[in-house]
């Protein structure tokens, strides 16, 4: 079977609420850019586009001319105030040259006499600015969890405490302005997918004969799988353990985890159930947290836009969709612990699944998080919610308070696309979110197309992807955590692979893809800026092996990668203007 | 200064696009802000502010690319683009280091400009100008991400070279049909062109063959202030200050402008007479200060008794090859496409 183009497409534009969602056809796979045409008429200067600048036509002139005023600015300022400039000044989404030039015409205008740093106080460049946290988890972790037979009290739905319903009400916005996030909000829905839909973006490292025989193997097993000749799939599958034996390094790993997942899906053996897995699940994850920055640098990113959001606020409130063993926290909190003035009132929401054992480590995690917040000195508060499925939430269960009196952010690594099996699933927690109405809504997801429609797709793309993720992973020396990260991953290859319907849950998606169902849910982009990239880019330099790793921004969005192939996005959203 | 500054912006601005003016005044002010006076970079910064764009295996506009890294230990990345196999279906992975079809199958070894210190093999807009070269007459192309200064000194970059011009080189599928072997190019715009000519010097010393040179402004200079650096310093997007900047973070420390990696013909540089030095096609822009330089080396090379074609383009600025908005590009596209042609008979 031909597979077509146009499987691999998503949606390309998020300020156009009609659009489909996912995978509609295009016959533009030619056409690197999707060249728009803005609601107000003016079209994007084509070539400028293709080379990463969005300028529109029509204001051009108004671009140059501020070229022009900022060329002379900075012909005022002595040598040395200039790279300081630069330097304190934080940039955010350079590819919007418009607002890029505004906001340094803001810093920069009018400079005093002498350069001094208190000119500069406002600027979104902070003392309290996280610094790179390296090393292990900031607490040990107990390689059982305790089983408590009081475990009752945080099942989700608390019936014991009284829920508050959310008051309706209208508050405004109350994020920071000025020069923290994006300027006006005309800018901020101006986010178009830059990057071409239907990419497939390929690092080989391998080019070794049989490499090269494994990967075809695997790829003829898979179509003959879609074509259902499974008798042929069999034997391919057979080889396939032949070919892997003799292949060194990640490609045998690789090849090894594949190979079984295809062997599953033929057989119909169906992997173990995620559901009652959640504890090694969480297991896994740590150790995947120890080996490679992936995950760290997740939370870095997230929090650093939390963190900004948090700006001000006297008391404020994190939900965290994805809280496994609270790894994210005890850095922010730290870091509100320094903040100037000194740190706000932290309340901390955990959701997550049930524990195998029953055992309510949501509950655990909180009171070593409490235990911390003590030592530092912030005034900490903790509700743990057990939830199957994150569409299993209701806003009236947060207990949520009202906006002026709590900010809340909203966070979520590596879980929404695990909703994406499930009718409503996604359109039901982005409603709760919106219910929430965040100040800032943090996401990490995996940068891939692992969720079309094609299995043979979908199966090639996620080849190439963790081919990737597990070369990057050799240069780790070899570790138990090496291993059972391997582990971490592989599972991941068998849910994808083998599982069909409900049960396959890693499906994962794009950022633009993820950026058309936000910005069509209510939600606008709120970038990351070049004081969370530079933080980034030190910690990667911490990890063996920095030398691959690779922060790229993309729309306000931070992506980490191995050499030029993004892996992960973190990306952080607000309710639009108009919700 | 402020009002010679008004001068030269409005003179910029006459000569060129709107959007391309746009385009290199931007890249201007970015990089006024990355060059520290003490010499350092801000390198951060820098890589936030770049615009990337992943390798895409499925082809557009009939060109497909995809990253190699050459070298484990240096973790040399290149990204090597080909033209869409006929048909025009994405190619598979395995697909993609399928030998190429053709007698006579012109393989070009790329290295970006950035005056040794900017952008990447990803950039955008060198991902842009690699895949226009395909587009060309169907060429492969192979882009090398060499490592660049201040981190990286000579002769990092042209030690880079010489290892991605080995590894094009023992490549069996780019080997042309007619007498199996690579039929390379090496090409390079600004510090690019700089590195191309190096590696070329590198490839005769060592008999491997290069069938031609192009050099799209290609970046060299010396201690001598030229006429044509007095005369445009500051019109067109370029200083003499920037330039002396670029080259105190590319030399190693203490040698200055006479060393022959910037001055190629002067007094301390190696004769290249006798040598078998490939032809170079060399494209100079009338309004880049570094002319009188690039003329020099034009110069230079005919006195050694080398086969050279000039190309002086009149009102042409620095980048104007990376837009294909004015006949300047058209120019240059025909003639680099004659002069690669032209070995493939």
């Amino acid at each position: 079977m031909k597979r077509d183009l146009h499987q691999f497409q998503g949606p390309p534009d998020t300020r156009f609420p009609n659009h489909g969602t996912a995978n509609t056809g295009s016959s533009s796979k030619d056409k690197m850019m999707m060249v728009k045409e803005e609601e107000d008429g003016g079209n994007m200067d084509e070539l400028l586009a293709v080379l990463g600048y969005k300028v529109r036509s029509s204001e051009m002139a108004e671009v140059a001319l501020k070229l022009e005023q900022l060329e002379t600015m900075m012909g005022n300022v002595q040598e040395d105030g200039l790279s300081n400039l630069a330097t304190d000044t934080v940039h955010y989404n350079p590819s919007e040259l418009y607002s890029w030039l505004d906001n340094m015409l803001t810093e920069f205008n009018p400079p005093p006499p002498e350069i001094n740093n208190s000119f500069l106080a406002g600027a979104g460049g902070s003392d309290y600015d996280l610094k790179a946290i390296p090393g292990n988890a900031i607490y040990a972790r107990s390689d059982q969890f305790a089983i408590d037979s009081s475990s009752s009290s945080n099942q989700a739905g608390d019936n014991s405490q009284s829920t508050k319903r959310l008051k309706s009400c209208s508050s405004p916005d109350s994020l920071v302005t000025g020069t923290t996030v994006t300027t006006t909000t005309t800018e901020s829905t101006r986010s178009v997918g830059l990057a071409a839909e239907s990419t497939r973006s390929m690092v080989l490292v391998d080019s070794q004969e049989n490499g090269v025989r494994l990967v075809h193997a695997l790829m003829a097993c898979a179509e003959a799988i879609q074509n259902n000749d499974l008798s042929i799939a069999e034997a391919l599958v057979k080889q396939i353990g032949f070919l892997a034996v003799s292949q060194a390094g990640a490609m045998r790993k690789v090849a090894t985890y594949f190979a079984e997942a295809l062997a599953r899906r033929i057989y119909r053996l169906s992997p173990p159930q995620t559901q009652i897995d959640h504890s090694l699940s969480d297991t896994l994850q740590m150790h995947f947290y120890e080996t490679c920055p992936y995950l760290k640098f997740a939370h870095f990113t997230a929090n650093q836009a939390i963190l900004e959001a948090f700006e001000g606020k006297k008391r404020v409130h994190v939900i965290d969709f994805s809280m496994n063993q609270g790894l994210q926290w005890p850095a922010l909190m730290q870091a509100l612990a320094l903040r100037e003035g000194g740190p706000p009132v932290f309340r901390l929401t955990g959701i997550g699944p049930p524990a195998a054992d029953n055992s309510d480590h949501l509950h655990e995690v909180g009171c070593k998080l409490a235990q911390l917040a003590e030592a530092i000195h912030v005034e900490f508060e903790y509700r743990g919610f057990v939830a199957n499925s994150l569409a299993d939430l209701d806003a009236s269960m947060l207990e949520l308070r009202p906006s002026e009196i709590e900010a809340v952010a909203v966070n979520s690594v590596f879980e929404l696309h695990k909703l994406l099996g499930r009718t409503g699933g996604i359109e039901k927690v982005l409603g709760v979110v919106k219910q929430i109405k965040p100040v800032i809504f943090t996401v990490v997801e995996q940068e891939s197309s692992h969720n079309g429609p094609d299995f043979l797709d979908r199966f090639t793309e996620s080849l190439h992807y963790y081919s990737t993720l597990f070369d990057s992973l050799e240069g780790v020396p070899s570790s138990q955590d090496k291993v059972m990260s391997e582990v971490y991953l592989g599972k991941q290859i068998c849910n994808l692979v083998a599982c069909e319907g409900p049960d396959r849950v890693e499906r994962h998606e794009t950022l633009s893809q993820w950026a058309n169902r936000f910005g069509t849910s209510g939600f606008a982009p709120a970038h990351l800026g070049s004081n969370a990239f530079k933080q980034a880019s030190m910690l990667l330099a911490l990890f063996n092996g920095g030398e691959g790793y690779r922060v790229e921004e993309n729309n306000g969005c931070l992506m980490l990668g191995w050499h030029t192939r993004p892996l992960i996005t973190t990306s952080a959203w607000k309710l639009s203007a108009a919700h | 200064m402020a009002g010679s500054d008004q001068v030269n912006l409005i003179e910029s601005k006459t000569v060129v696009p709107l959007n391309t003016w746009v385009l290199i005044s931007n890249f201007k002010l970015a990089y006024n802000l990355l060059r520290r006076p003490d010499g350092t970079f801000n390198r951060h910064l820098a890589e936030f502010l770049d615009r990337k764009v992943p390798a895409n295996a499925n082809p557009v506009n009939g060109v497909f690319s995809f990253d190699v890294i050459m070298d484990r230990q240096t973790n040399l990345l290149s990204r090597v683009y080909r033209p869409a196999y006929a048909g025009g279906d994405p190619p598979s992975f395995t697909d993609l280091q399928k030998p190429v079809d053709g007698e006579v199958v012109p393989v070009i070894v790329f290295f970006h400009g950035g005056s040794f210190v900017h952008s990447s093999a990803n950039s955008a807009i060198y991902d842009t100008l690699c895949r226009r070269l395909v587009g060309l007459c169907g060429f492969v192309v192979v882009s090398v991400n060499y490592r660049r200064a201040p981190e990286n000194r000579y002769p990092c970059a042209y030690d880079d070279g010489w290892t991605a011009l080995n590894w094009v080189n023992s490549r069996p599928w780019l080997q042309s049909k007619k007498d199996s072997k690579v039929h390379i190019f090496l090409a390079g715009d600004s510090s690019g062109g700089n590195i191309a000519h190096n590696v070329a010097v590198r490839a005769v010393e060592s008999g491997i063959g290069v069938l031609g040179n192009i050099l799209l402004n290609p970046m060299f200079g010396g201690t001598e202030r030229t006429e044509s650096e007095t005369r445009l310093d500051g019109k067109y997007f370029v200083t003499v200050r920037d330039r002396d900047w670029y080259w105190r973070a590319f030399l190693p420390e203490g040698e200055d402008r006479e060393h022959p990696a910037c001055s190629p013909f002067g007094p301390k540089s190696k004769s290249l007479e006798g040598l078998s030095f490939p032809k170079s096609l060399v494209v100079v822009a009338g309004l880049d200060l570094i002319q009188d330089w690039q003329l020099k080396y034009a110069e230079g090379l005919k006195r050694a008794g080398q086969e050279v074609k000039l190309l002086y383009l009149d009102q042409a600025t620095i980048g104007f090859y990376l837009l294909p908005n004015n006949n300047h590009f058209h120019t240059v596209m025909e003639e680099i496409a004659a002069f690669v042609n032209a070995e493939c008979q």
